[in-house]
């Protein structure tokens, strides 16, 4: 036999010769031929438990019936899946998996859609030979049934549980949590969590999704409506740029729940609880449903007529007197690419201005064009290839919170596979759990750090051949494993086992995070993690993930909503629109200083709130007070909104269709699922009404365009790597005064963006702004969980309730965003690479 | 001849039908002041059922409205005060109802029967959306020794 054949086995279900892989169980077998087997506890993303027995078969030579999820397929193997005995067996499971069920059909959220249910009436009887009473769970006398809150969106009702133990291996095997488990044992066995926990983790809604019966459902579906009247629509998740593939079920003008819909490519059948309770967006109250126009103090109600025709009154005022550099753009990345087009387009072609950006969050952006960290951001990535790596690098990223699919596969990489994990992050992250070594270098200091890498690789000759190395010393600052111990704070010989072990690595996932992009140095930082590429053999043997945050940040860089462009983008872009604007652009950060000194006098924001998100406040309050006229787009009146002369309503992404490109540059194409709201408007449509106002429509419909705009979104830009190595100095910042604790501005992770702050659901998780601290240096304040600090920097000072992590243990101040209540970008400086706070506690008077 | 046959005879035997009908019960009703008593499986209006203590046996499931060949049904779920299930809107557009009697084969909880209700007349559309506490209101009034029979034959 060859050695092909020695990995594969052959064997015989109902009659059907199959040939499958060693290792595969007869249930797996069985499947690749369309042979349904019916089960309860098996997932195809889960081990084998064998729990409750259903999915047996009757395999000849074995004395009794077999439960083929847990039974590996043999060679010779004769298996009957429908035999009389099977039948007998299933019957008999099914009789035992009743004898507690309550049947409350009726009642419950999963009739419909119930495995149980559709189960039993395909192969079980209707009657019981058992005619004891039901065991009960009842927590409340008054109630005659066990309803119980795990979490802030889970009800567990034990009653109707199966025990297929499906959430508690799911919640260890796959999301590494261990705050749900199996107390008692027999019949009285419940699914519970341990004392004084909840399941409150960010990827707790699959537990529900995961559920066959209805033990554990949500608030958000619970006894709304029923699955039958609803109807599905294909989604896209609208927050981070995993991209996870969503189904909404709607029913008339309602969304009513958000459930994955599994690609394996990117999401494995896992969404987290943004994607599956962000929809809520959609129906939330307070939506703006009519434009809004400034009229002396106030904004009253306006028609669209009124509203538009002002705003093209207006800007032709300005663009006549002044040229179109005077009006500015900025653009919310998690926008359909039709929007984000149509936005440039408009900018470019009516407006004859350069400046459009969508990156609001970002520090001092590049002013001049080919910077390295636009070129290194636009090569492509796969999730899924995650999975071929042996090392996984994370740098400053919180990955768990930024990305928490793309940790998922990180995480599958790492205890299935048996990768390793390294992160170098300034604080501990939730995703460093599992980490063969978690590094925590001293905020600001990750150049010196990732150069004393390179220097390692070096002087263990791990370097590889593809690049010549003898002159990284001259050209690296510090260039000495003791000197980058030294500044960044790390043991020398954890970068000397790092250094080693990504040396000796054959294939490496680098992934960076938020934490890089929008810092200051990002060049800088962006160069050294490009040596250190450069010395592993990365662009080989690897991936480099600068991974994006938003959905759609990927497709506003590549349709251009930038103010710099590649040579080539802006030669497509004039083929396309036959011309394109002389004068260079301004980033986001310039054109707000620019409305500072009152070089631009017209903004127009689609989609974003600046005021919030902005890493300066007190500078973006100041610029955005200086504009003459200020057009708003949003879903909801934000700190923005509230300073516009117009405020025009748009409509949330269940109401269009369009695409996403997600941080890999797949596009996927999401479908309308409701009515836009009131007298809301997509994005597209909004520009296009200004541009028909100004001088001439930019597109007669939205499915005319899409062929330009696949066009830009298909084009591939894969830059060569320079293969040498590049310089890079580090300058190190020191904390002054009396504000020594570094400062972290981090999203929490149930909240994305300015928008989840308004979902029902995701509040009940988390509603305000927090500031995280080590358990050390809580007691250092004498804090506990609640306690009131006040944060303070230079330009700003913010009040906020103490959370005591269990990951951070260095001294740093860690604050989530974008909770409009408290504005956390007051504590920021837009030029400061590290912002720097004390802390003092509120004394209660 | 003719005369004969249609006047002279003809003409009493009439008066003589006229005059019998007198002396005989009439088949018509007053109606307004009297009203027909129907069959016992009549479908007339729905009504809702209540439990004796007072709760509404509905729990919205939506079995009704599924089984439901008109589409006359549409229903919203909520939640009480103690976490039971419980039909916040439920609505019957009874210009669409067809009165089969499904949504009273389908109820899982016995909530919802057709009545012997048969007078709804109105003049504007919007007044034939029968809601939930016209129902629970039309719940036809039983007789007190009716109600210890049922009581005693579900003990037994």
């Amino acid at each position: 036999m060859s050695s092909a054949d020695d990995n594969k086995v052959t064997l015989t279900i109902d009659g059907r010769e199959v040939t499958v892989p060693r290792g595969m169980t007869v249930l797996e077998a069985a499947k690749s031929i369309g042979i349904e087997i019916p089960t309860f506890c098996w997932h195809p993303k889960l081990k084998p438990v064998g729990a409750c027995r259903m999915c047996y078969v009757e395999i000849e030579k074995m004395p009794k019936l077999a439960v083929s999820c847990a039974t590996e397929a043999m060679p010779g193997m004769v298996v009957h899946t429908d035999s009389d005995l099977v039948k007998q067996g299933r019957r008999a499971v099914l009789e035992f998996i009743l004898l507690n069920h309550p049947l409350d059909c009726p009642t419950c959220d999963k009739g419909g859609e119930c495995d149980l249910q559709d189960l039993t009436f395909a192969h079980g009887i209707d009657d019981s030979q058992f005619d004891f009473n039901k065991y009960r769970f009842i927590r409340d006398k008054k109630s005659t049934f066990d309803d119980y809150r795990l979490g802030p969106e889970i009800i567990r009702n034990q009653n109707r549980c199966i025990l297929c133990y499906k959430c508690v291996r799911s919640n260890k095997e796959v999301f590494g949590e261990y705050d749900l488990g199996a107390f008692q044992r027999g019949n009285i066995t419940e699914i519970d969590t341990g004392p004084g926990q909840q399941v409150d983790s960010i990827y707790s809604g699959n537990l529900v999704e995961i559920c066959p019966v209805g033990a554990l459902t949500n608030t958000d579906w619970r006894y709304n409506i029923r699955v039958w009247k609803t109807q599905k629509v294909n989604s896209i998740c609208q927050y981070c740029a995993d991209g996870c593939n969503l189904t909404l079920w709607k029913d008339r003008q309602k969304i009513y729940r958000a459930t994955s819909r599994r690609n394996d490519a990117i999401d494995e059948g896992w969404i987290c609880n943004r994607g599956r309770y962000g929809y809520q967006i959609a129906n939330a109250e307070g939506r703006l449903t009519v434009p809004l126009i400034k009229r002396g103090e106030r904004q009253e109600n306006a028609t669209w007529d009124e509203a538009i025709e002002l705003i093209a009154r207006r800007f032709k005022e300005i663009k006549d007197k002044k040229g179109g550099v005077c009006i500015g753009g900025l653009a919310y990345p998690g926008l359909d690419s039709a929007s984000l087009y149509a936005f440039s387009k408009l900018f470019r072609t009516i407006l004859n201005s350069n400046n459009v950006d969508f990156r609001i969050d970002y520090k001092m952006l590049p002013e001049e064009p080919g910077d390295l960290y636009t070129q290194i951001t636009s090569r492509k990535f796969s999730i899924a290839g995650i999975e071929n790596s042996d090392v996984v690098l994370v740098i400053g990223s919180n990955l768990i919170n930024e990305h928490p699919i793309t940790n998922l596969r990180v995480r599958k990489v790492v205890t299935q596979k048996g990768a390793k994990l390294y992160t170098l992050n300034p604080f501990a992250t939730k995703s460093g759990d599992i980490s063969t070594d978690e590094i925590i270098y001293r905020a600001g200091t990750v150049e010196a750090l990732i150069n004393g890498l390179c220097v390692s690789i070096v002087e263990q000759k791990l370097a590889s051949d593809t690049v010549d190395a003898s002159k990284l010393a001259t050209r690296v600052e510090p260039n000495t494993v003791a000197q980058a111990a030294k500044i960044s704070g790390v043991e020398a010989d954890r970068i000397v086992g790092l250094a080693q072990a990504l040396g000796e690595a054959k294939h490496i996932t680098l992934i960076t995070g938020e934490l890089l992009s929008t810092s200051i140095t990002r060049d800088a930082i962006t160069a050294a993690i490009m040596n250190l590429a450069l010395l592993c053999g990365m662009a080989e043997n690897g991936q480099i993930g600068f991974l994006s945050k938003y959905a759609n940040s990927k497709g506003a860089e590549k349709l251009g909503v930038m103010p710099l462009l590649s040579d080539s983008l802006i030669a497509e872009m004039k083929t396309l629109w036959g011309g394109y604007p002389e004068q260079k652009g301004l980033g986001a950060d310039r054109m707000i200083l620019s409305a500072k000194k009152e070089e631009i006098d017209a903004l127009f924001v689609m989609g974003s709130d600046p005021m919030l998100c902005y890493p300066d406040g007190q500078f973006v309050r100041e610029g955005i007070e200086k504009l003459d006229f200020l057009v708003v787009a949003d879903l909801f009146e934000t700190r923005t909104t509230q300073m516009a002369d117009v405020v025009l309503p748009l409509s949330s992404i269940a109401e269009m269709s369009g695409d996403f490109v997600n941080l890999e540059g797949t596009v996927q194409h999401f479908d309308q699922a409701i009515k836009p709201l009131g007298q809301s408007m997509p994005g597209y449509d909004i520009c296009n009404k200004i541009a028909s106002a100004l001088k001439e429509p930019l597109f007669e419909s939205v499915a005319r365009m899409q062929p330009d705009i696949m066009r830009l979104l298909l084009r591939e830009e894969n830059p060569e790597i320079q293969r040498e190595l590049r310089e890079v100095k580090t300058s190190v910042e020191q904390a002054s005064g009396e504000y020594t604790v570094p400062l972290f501005v981090v999203d929490q992770a149930h909240h994305f963006a300015h928008l989840t702050e308004r979902s029902k659901s995701l509040s009940a998780f988390c509603s305000e702004a927090h500031l995280e601290l080590s358990p050390s240096m809580a007691e250092k304040l004498h804090a506990e969980t609640g306690t009131l600090i006040r944060v303070e920097s230079e330009v700003g000072k913010v009040i906020l309730p103490v959370i005591i992590s269990e990951h951070i243990d260095n001294d740093v101040a860690v604050v989530t965003r974008n909770f409009s209540a408290n504005p956390v970008n007051d504590l920021q400086m837009r030029k400061q690479r590290v912002d720097y706070v004390r802390l003092t506690r509120v004394e209660e008077k | 001849m003719n005369f004969i046959r249609t006047v002279i005879i003809a003409l009493p035997k009439g008066f003589y039908t006229t005059l019998k009908h007198l002396f005989k019960k009439p088949v018509t009703r007053k109606y307004p002041y009297e009203r027909r008593e129907m069959a016992p499986r009549y479908r007339g209006k729905h009504y809702l059922e209540r439990y004796d203590d007072g709760t509404e046996r509905c729990v919205c499931c939506g079995l009704c409205a599924a089984s439901c060949p008109a589409d006359a049904i549409y229903m919203e779920g909520g939640e009480t005060d103690n976490g039971e299930r419980f039909a916040k809107v439920y609505e019957i557009n009874l210009l669409r109802c067809i009165f089969c009697g499904f949504c009273e084969e389908a109820c899982p909880e016995e909530a919802i029967f057709l009545g012997h209700e048969y007078e709804f007349s109105d003049d504007n559309r919007d007044s034939f959306i029968y809601t939930k506490e016209q129902m629970l209101a039309n719940r036809p009034k039983e007789k007190p020794f009716k109600r210890i029979i049922r009581k005693v034959r579900r003990i037994f």
